[in-house]
């Protein structure tokens, strides 16, 4: 049982590193996942927090500290304008190579399934759950 | 003297239009859901980019980018190459942040359209800036704000309204941007004998002769197709035309199995 489930734990961890740390330190949460693929898919789109919520079907609420903390972690960039504070994605072309490399490993399944786990992973260390 | 014109690509509309549209203008294109806005468009700027030499921009508050590339893709434009070759750029953004943006000297659309050298410009669609003003006169400045910015960063500029009526007249208000477009081109539906047709009138083209009659034209493989005028029916703008006088006559005794 015991060594059932080392294995299962060592097939999630069989990940490119560089992507299970994207996983794990910037991309770890399901609405930070929605955003990343929506960049990476309209990769010239600037906009409010409104209304890139609206863009992804999510609540503001939900959706705007997690544009924040994208934004600590280098995946987007945030500049205000008038009174409206706008978020595009890097132009670091190293963390765009990473999305990129993100979004088409999710086509694959099986990196799905791992990504999954290791999103929800996170959220549990971060409510202090085992 | 010639003045030199900024084709849109599209053969009947540009004989409409005596070459196409004036350099630096900005040009209205109103029309009900489906009937051709936003493929007109996105063959304006095709036509520049591969015909013309001419780099553009696509401001979209609606439509995603990739939905926006994958529709291109349906009429053979490979909007996607264009983009990938920077001769392109599919902007998603929201009323409210282009004009913050346009407003500030060198921002986000001006450097852009240094970068990429673009000479085309597409918004669609205006209708949007509808959620940030109530007041019609407010709207209005705002659009004539959006389409000075436009001019002043030597774009032509196709920009797209819809308009909620199907068939019928049209209302008009005080907020109506027609009076600040340099060319206002009016696509309907029409009904005639059961059957939908759509209509394309260039109702003003300031600075420049235009034909005043209504085309027929159709949404093709290749895009837009604009054919010729509407023979032997009155009314067409109304959405219901009916026959003239010879037509209805002809109809009823001259043609066979028309009675």
């Amino acid at each position: 049982m015991a060594d059932d489930q080392d294995a299962a734990a060592q097939w999630m961890e069989d990940i490119d590193p560089r992507l299970l740390d994207l996983l794990r330190t910037r991309v770890n949460t399901f609405i930070k996942w929605d955003v990343v693929r929506f960049f990476h898919a309209n990769p010239h789109t600037a906009d409010t927090a409104d209304n890139l919520a609206r863009y992804i079907g999510r609540d503001v609420r939900v959706v705007e500290p997690e544009l924040r903390q994208l934004t600590q972690a280098g995946v987007l960039e945030a500049e205000t304008l008038a009174d409206l504070r706008i978020y595009t994605l890097t132009a670091d072309a190293g963390t765009a190579s990473l999305i990129d490399s993100f979004v088409r490993a999710c086509d694959d399944r099986q990196f799905r399934v791992k990504a999954i786990y290791h999103v929800i992973r996170s959220l549990r260390r971060e409510k202090g759950q085992p | 003297m010639s003045v030199p014109r900024v084709p849109t690509g599209i053969a009947g509309l540009d004989e409409m239009l005596a070459g196409g549209f004036l350099p630096g203008t900005a040009n209205l294109v109103e029309g009900a859901p489906g009937t051709g806005k936003s493929t007109l468009a996105m063959q304006f700027i095709e036509h520049g980019i591969t015909a013309c030499d001419e780099p553009g921009i696509i401001l979209t508050f609606e439509e995603f980018p990739e939905h926006l590339i994958r529709d291109a893709a349906n009429f053979g434009w490979d909007f996607a190459a264009h983009q990938a070759a920077g001769r392109l750029c599919v902007l998603q953004t929201s009323p409210e942040v282009t004009l913050a943006d346009v407003r500030r000297t060198s921002g986000r659309l001006e450097t852009l359209v240094e970068q990429i050298g673009a000479r085309r410009v597409v918004v669609d669609s205006l209708s949007h800036f509808e959620r940030l003003a109530a007041n019609p006169v407010e709207l209005r400045l705002l659009g004539f704000e959006l389409i000075n910015a436009l001019k002043r960063m030597d774009l032509t500029a196709v920009l797209t309204r819809e308009n909620p009526a199907l068939l019928g007249e049209t209302s008009e208000s005080d907020d109506d941007l027609a009076y600040v477009a340099d060319s206002y081109l009016l696509l309907r539906y029409v009904e005639i004998e059961s059957a939908v047709h759509k209509a394309l009138l260039v109702l003003k083209q300031r600075g420049s002769a235009h034909a005043t009659d209504i085309r027929q034209y159709a949404i093709t493989a290749q895009g837009l197709e604009v054919r010729s005028r509407f023979a032997g029916t009155h009314g067409i703008m109304s959405g219901t035309p009916v026959m003239t006088h010879t037509e209805a006559f002809a109809a009823a005794f001259l043609i066979p199995g028309k009675k």
